[in-house]
């Protein structure tokens, strides 16, 4: 093999890139909660455009190189389409309250459960798992279509990709550590149209995923406590809602940066809100939804065993009315709340006789 | 704003099912269906692990997984399920024995920017040098943006019965968005900025290599990666501060276990498909020309051997000659696991990269 240099020879240096450089002068400096992606938006790189240009996936702000090759191919350049205002403080949320499935869940408290609670149990794992990884191969997707440019909101669902894959893991553990086992999927999570995979806009998708289905998931993760019946099961339903809950945060504050900020698009948007509205409480992807595999097991673990079912139907009823009550609220706090006023949603009819 | 949409009353067979008036008899029919039942796993030392839970059935693991919905592997499948679409299905095309203990591991050793570094101990350096580190860590921001962008193409079109690599991925690119962001955070807190954005050759070698995820997995990981982990070990070596030995320190770490992964999908898709080393062969032939070409370009050079020198005035001397010895190690360990995998690069071997094989040996 012989020798070669792929450089000139010694005191060569061109050192022209030194005069090409983004903003100069930056000295971010930490905050109470250590450096974070809030404390970096200083100067110009804490200004990301309205529209990007930046189809080569150079860092934002740092300076361009006129013969760099357009390989992007983002698909996602406008910043109301992903954008929202709290996608700093989310993703550095994220990355401080990471949790582990294998040392953070006490395993050891699970003890032999009644055969109807255990089967209950591993249904309703088998379902989560199923449809955990929903929320992890769809956000994938779109991280990889968005410039750079955006990359706040980028790492925000870059932390959902991975807090999903800790809860498949996790119902997954669960469902094989009692003396039970996997059972019978939903398939609830196919590629139809109007599903979370299929949406070929981002706004779109992230109505379905984060507010409508995440927020349902939450929704029964918080009433954990009546369905638990160890240590172990409360500690995944509590983990788990925590990471949800930032989900959904994601959701609920894209879409009202979409409402501030995109007028064009609302009536669209209402659409999208119609079609989760028909989905949310009996649509398959519902562990709550009517009359599925899921809400049954759930029924049997919050009564109590298959003898008391009916008790635990009428708690599935209640997390119903609160998924309902909890989404009309989050879409109020987006700016879409007319809907529930002027007669277009019928959840609020719903929720009146429910109380009438 | 006022809202202004109308309202649309919905046709009856638009209602939503109403979830309060809806008590339904239960059917039941899901109890007592499934494929294997008295499963108990028991936790071990570390905790209860995703590897742990391949036991009977559960850690049956085909060759083909045909099932395009997302049943759990184990799980009792409904027929009739309209598919989901994954593209990768053959577990030559992604597996690696590894996966389950890497991410373990990668959840154990999860580290944050924020408070994991001490950014306290940065102070001042000189003009020169600080625009140097600036400089770098603006490219080395833009390969874990590669890293990112890369990972997250392919990850969603695997199917669900090989969820561990999946679930392994899920931390690749998890940790290249923390790597992506602490660079971004050096760059800034400094007195410096970001520099020039990186030539992109390599880059566009990575996205571009779509002919399957093995390929993105030899460029990604074996040469990009090894790469960069060696170029990561010479800037540990010439840190300013406690806060740039922390970052550089930890993304090795990182590092290694992308590389453990790569390395060991590569050994399975060599071994468990025909032409596949010939086919990685080929394509280390094609990467390397692109990486010389890459390599030409004076910017990263420049930037790292004045770095290595402490300054400008000796980067050309002792700057340069660190960087040829860095080249040099990452020659020779780049030949050196090929080799280990069964690929033995002495065909069209670039001489531009075989003149480091002797420099620097450390």
């Amino acid at each position: 093999m012989s020798e070669a240099r792929v450089w000139p020879a010694e005191a060569d240096l061109d050192l022209g890139w030194m005069k090409q450089r983004g903003e100069w002068g930056m000295k971010a400096t930490p905050s109470k909660q250590g450096l974070t992606l809030a404390d970096i938006q200083i100067g110009s790189y804490g200004d990301p455009v309205d529209r990007s240009d930046n189809q080569t996936g150079r860092p934002r702000g740092a300076a361009a190189r006129p013969n760099s090759y357009r390989i992007g191919g983002y698909a996602v350049v406008n910043k109301s389409e992903i954008w929202l205002e709290n996608a700093s403080f989310l993703y550095e949320e994220a990355l401080q309250r990471q949790w582990s499935s294998a040392t953070d869940v006490p395993w050891h408290t699970i003890k032999p459960l009644r055969d109807d609670i255990e089967q209950a149990q591993c249904q309703l794992a088998t379902f989560l798992t199923e449809v955990e990884f929903v929320a992890g191969d769809v956000p994938a997707r779109w991280i990889s279509n968005t410039t750079p440019d955006y990359f706040e909101p980028r790492q925000c669902l870059l932390a959902q990709v991975m807090d999903e894959s800790r809860h498949m893991d996790v119902f997954r553990k669960r469902a094989l550590a009692n003396g039970g086992g996997l059972m019978l999927t939903s398939g609830g999570t196919a590629g139809v149209v109007g599903s979370i995979d299929l949406a070929r806009d981002f706004t779109e998708m992230s109505s379905r995923l984060h507010i409508s289905g995440e927020g349902a998931v939450l929704t029964i993760f918080r009433m954990g406590e009546l369905m638990a019946y160890n240590d172990a099961e409360k500690a995944i339903y509590r983990l788990c809602a925590q990471d949800e809950a930032r989900h959904v945060a994601f959701g609920v504050m894209h879409m009202r940066y979409m409402h501030e900020t995109a007028p064009e698009r609302h009536e669209e948007i209402q659409c999208y809100l119609d079609e989760a509205e028909r989905q949310i409480l009996a649509g398959s992807q519902n562990p709550a939804g009517n009359q599925t595999d899921a809400s049954e097991a759930l029924a049997i673990l919050l009564g109590g065993g298959k003898d008391k079912y009916d008790d635990g139907l009428n708690k599935l009823l209640a997390i119903r009315k609160r998924q309902v009550q909890e989404y009309i609220k989050r879409v109020r706090s987006t700016g879409f709340g007319a809907r529930f006023d002027n007669g277009r949603s019928q959840l609020t009819e719903m929720l009146n006789q429910a109380a009438a | 704003m006022t809202e202004k949409t109308a309202a649309k009353p919905a046709a009856s067979s638009d209602r939503p099912v109403d979830p309060m008036a809806d008590r339904p008899a239960p059917n039941l029919k899901w109890m007592g269906i499934t494929h294997q039942w008295g499963t108990r796993v028991k936790p071990g030392k570390h905790g209860l692990r995703l590897g742990d839970l391949n036991v009977g059935i559960y850690g049956e693991v085909p060759a083909v997984w045909n099932d395009q919905t997302r049943n759990p592997r184990g799980a009792v499948a409904r027929r009739g399920i309209p598919p989901v679409g994954y593209a990768i299905r053959d577990k030559a095309d992604l597996w690696a024995d590894s996966a389950a203990d890497m991410y373990e591991e990668a959840i154990q050793r999860r580290w944050a920017p924020a408070v994991d570094v001490p950014w306290a101990s940065i102070a001042p350096l000189p003009d020169a040098v600080e625009q140097a580190v600036c400089q770098v860590m603006t490219e080395l921001s833009q390969y874990a943006n590669v890293d990112v962008e890369a990972v997250t193409h392919w990850q969603h079109q695997m199917a669900y019965g090989y969820h561990e690599v999946k679930q392994y991925l899920a931390t690749v690119s998890f940790d290249a968005a923390r790597h992506m962001e602490v660079f971004r955070k050096r760059a800034l807190c400094n007195g410096g900025g970001l520099g020039l954005e990186g030539p992109g050759e390599v880059n566009r070698m990575i996205l571009e290599s779509r002919g399957g995820w093995t390929e993105t997995v030899l460029y990604l990981f074996l040469m990009r990666g090894l790469f960069t982990q060696t170029l990561l070990r010479y800037l540990e070596q010439h840190a300013h501060n406690h806060a740039e030995r922390a970052i550089y320190t930890n993304c090795i770490e990182d590092k290694a276990r992308h590389l453990t992964y790569g390395i060991d999908h590569l050994w399975y898709a060599i071994n468990h498909q025909n032409d596949q080393k010939l086919i990685v062969n080929q394509l280390c032939i094609i990467g390397e020309r692109i990486l010389v070409r890459e390599l030409k370009d004076p910017v990263l050079r420049e930037a790292l051997a004045i770095i290595f020198a402490g300054g400008i005035e000796h980067a050309s001397g002792k700057g340069i000659a660190t960087y040829e010895q860095m080249l040099g190690d990452f020659v020779r360990r780049y030949l050196d696991t090929l080799k280990w995998l069964g690929v033995e690069r002495t065909i069209l071997f670039p001489p531009e990269l075989a003149g480091y094989v002797g420099k620097g040996a450390r």
